[in-house]
């Protein structure tokens, strides 16, 4: 049987294949069975989620919760859309402005928000950058500062941005820049409270801040700094500062829902006392937001606590307040001072003296004393303590 | 019918393969499964903590433990100013250095050093003491001093601003930091900790095995003492255990046997532990605590150093109750000295 050639294959026999040896058969039997068991394989062990190489991007989620601007259907711009903490900073009293720890951060130039992923520049002469900026987020926190990335989880941590600066003039000498971004000013303000030195002493260009005796710490808008220096060298201290006013004013001042924390007044506040509680405030789920602080009146140590909500839900929780005090004690109407309704309770062998004014929720808790209780609130009440 | 309409007919389809196409497609494939599967073992990663996961046998980690004395104590408190005098006079009560560092060993000292810190915020092992432990093995006739932790955080970093570096590089100790391929899976039979990857490189060489940690408050765990020092031990994302953390710290006791833990309670980090920041967090208490037992030196850190109700601190009692150590430390042979 004539085979025809191929064109170009001169006097080479040209190979036609009639059968397909065994051999080859096996191979490619053994070959489509490897195959398949690759592919088992990858199934089964797929089947077995690893931590270790997967991990969820929460970044990635928030493009569906957040507002899409200039559409219908997501949260509307105008005043009323704003929560009524939020609302009420505008109507902050002239008489707490430069107060020891609240009064106005706002500054005459309008410092631009920070971009994620931006360099942490700093320039000032007598410092040079050690290394690059690091960023963390709040699902690899933990590899800058391992066990306490929880506590600043708890308080909705976004970004941690850092850098080292080495001191130009002391040798080995350098200070840790730390700004850890939080999802709104009250959550930096939580974590700042939660950490606060009680012996630092008040910043005159951070109002939510201290300086320790090796570094300065403070609140600006959504951000909690941390400037740390590497030791007490007058050089190293005098560069830390400076740094640490550099930060503050080129971050931007945001006081949102930091409204029941500019209404604590300032006299008799002992310092550093400030703290804030996000949810369950006396242990009441109405009570959110809430700040307190302890105050020296007449020679007692009162606790006191504000909450700034919509009158409706300040109204519902003094209710709600009342009630469970009553549970659990007893209660007296006390007679209404300035336009804000007042009871007293005793529980558990400690007084509380509570008001509700409009959408302010406040009072004194944990007294040993009732009369000084009830004296102090009246008189914050008449705006005698500011 | 002509014969070459015939010879068309027996003709196979364009597709065919000549027998050499063939054998170079057969190569390309076969190159490609075993390609594939090289990769596939490459980028597998069986040994880490999953639970349900199967298992694979990892290393275990020998003990590095002294013999039991009955004479000497297993436990000193010593109470003084300065780093060296006072580790010197807590050795000494233990029977001096010599009782655990023979002439020619190769001693690893596992310090904390998780974070970038300044010595003076007491949130690592300070200078100070990892000098005077060092120069210590070396009296004792130490051949060789490693020092080595694996902070997840930049390692060179965190050296370098806790002071260690400095210290390593004076006194020529062998500073290990971790590299890809420093770790190897561990076998262990823990409560959590089974098969995790681990810093092993320090240890083919190591013939002792020193712990010095700083005494510290720990935002999780209560505490970060001589026990949890080990965590730093741990590759991956050793983050998954914070949820067991008691539960893996005394894991640790049964993870390494020692041959001495001395915890530096010079300056304790009180509060906003593990990484501080504040010199207003750390108070001078001018204690080392060495033993054997790290179980009893951590038990009298957190009750004297760090001043808190013992009956808190889970995992003491967790590796207590599985025989890993003695939460009592006033039942063991102690001995308490002053500078």
């Amino acid at each position: 049987m004539a085979i025809e050639k191929k064109s170009g294959t001169g006097n080479r026999r040209q190979f036609v294949r009639t059968q397909v040896p065994l051999a080859e058969r096996v191979a490619s039997v053994i070959i489509v069975v490897l195959l398949a068991g690759i592919g088992i394989v990858i199934a089964v062990k797929g089947k077995h989620f690893n931590p270790d190489l997967f991990a969820v991007r929460t970044d990635s989620l928030k493009s569906t919760a957040a507002a899409v601007e200039g559409k219908a259907g997501t949260a509307p711009a105008g005043p009323e859309a704003k929560p009524a903490a939020e609302n009420s900073t505008a109507e902050k009293p002239a008489a707490e402005e430069g107060s020891a720890e609240g009064g106005a951060e706002s500054s005459t130039a309008v410092p631009k928000p920070v971009v994620k992923g931006e360099p942490l520049e700093i320039s000032l002469p007598g410092i040079q950058p050690m290394s690059d900026t690091e960023f963390y987020s709040a699902d690899n926190l933990f590899e800058k500062i391992d066990g306490r990335a929880p506590a600043y989880q708890n308080y909705n941590v976004q970004q941690l941005r850092c850098r080292s600066f080495n001191i130009v003039a002391a040798a080995g000498s350098y200070v840790d820049v730390y700004e850890y971004r939080f999802d709104s000013p009250v959550d930096a303000f939580g974590m700042f409270a939660l950490e606060r030195d009680p012996k630092g002493q008040p910043l005159d260009f951070a109002p939510d801040g201290y300086s320790g005796e090796m570094g300065y710490f403070f609140r600006q808008g959504a951000v909690y700094v941390q400037i740390i220096a590497s030791d007490v060298k007058p050089e190293t201290l005098a560069l830390t500062k400076a740094i640490a006013q550099n930060r503050a004013k080129e971050l931007p001042a945001d006081d949102s829902g930091l409204a029941g924390r500019r209404k604590l007044p300032a006299a008799g506040m002992i310092a550093d006392s400030v703290s804030f509680v996000p949810e369950n405030a006396q242990g009441q789920s109405d009570f959110k937001d809430v700040f307190q602080a302890k105050y020296n009146f007449d020679g007692a140590e009162l606790p006191f606590f504000i909450m700034v909500a919509a009158p409706g839900d300040a109204t519902k929780a003094w209710k709600s307040f009342q009630d469970f005090c009553a549970r659990f004690g007893k209660v007296g109407i006390l007679p209404d001072v300035n336009g804000g309704k007042m009871f007293s309770a005793q529980v558990f062998g400690k007084w509380k003296v509570v008001y509700q004014r409009d959408g302010e929720l406040g009072g004194v808790f944990d007294a040993a004393d009732e009369t000084k209780a009830q004296a102090f609130v009246e008189k914050y009440l008449r705006g005698e303590i500011k | 019918m002509s014969s070459s309409n015939h010879n068309d007919s027996l003709r196979l389809p364009e597709a065919s393969v000549s027998r050499r196409e063939f054998l170079v497609r057969l190569g390309i494939t076969g190159a490609l499964i075993a390609g594939s599967g090289l990769a596939a073992k490459k980028l597998w990663q069986p040994k880490h903590f999953v639970p349900g996961f199967e298992k694979e046998k990892g290393l275990q980690l020998r003990s590095y433990a002294p013999e039991i004395s009955k004479v000497l104590p297993s436990l000193a408190i010593a109470h003084g100013t300065e780093h060296e005098k006072t580790i010197r006079a807590a050795m000494t009560a233990l029977g001096g250095m010599g009782r655990f560092i023979q002439k020619g060993d190769v001693v690893m000292i596992k310090p904390n050093v998780a974070f970038d810190r300044p010595p003076a915020l007491a949130a690592t092992t300070h200078p100070d003491a990892l000098r005077a432990v060092a120069k210590l093995c070396f009296e004792a006739g130490a051949h060789k001093v490693i020092v080595a932790d694996n902070p997840i955080n930049s390692p060179t970093g965190c050296f370098l601003k806790s002071g260690l570096t400095v210290v390593a590089s004076d006194m020529n100790l062998d500073l290990m930091y971790p590299e890809t391929n420093s770790f190897a899976p561990l076998s262990l039979d823990g409560e959590v900790l089974k098969e995790w990857t681990f810093f092993n490189t320090p240890f083919k060489k190591a013939t002792k095995v020193i712990g010095l940690a700083p005494c510290k408050d720990h935002n999780l765990c209560h505490a970060s003492m001589t026990t949890k020092n080990w965590y730093g031990l741990l590759g991956g994302r050793r983050n998954q255990f914070h949820q067991y953390i008691h539960s893996i710290v005394s894991d640790f006791a049964l993870m390494m046997k020692p041959t001495l833990v001395i915890l530096d309670g010079m300056n304790v980090l009180m509060s906003n532990g593990p990484t501080g920041g504040r010199l207003s967090d750390v108070k001078p208490m001018n204690t080392i605590v060495a033993g054997t037992d790290m179980i009893a030196v951590d038990a009298y850190g957190y009750s004297h150093l760090l001043e808190r109700d013992i009956a808190e601190l889970t995992y003491l009692h967790k590796a207590h109750d599985r025989g890993l150590g003695n939460i009592n430390w006033k039942d063991t042979l102690y001995k308490e000295v002053t500078v």
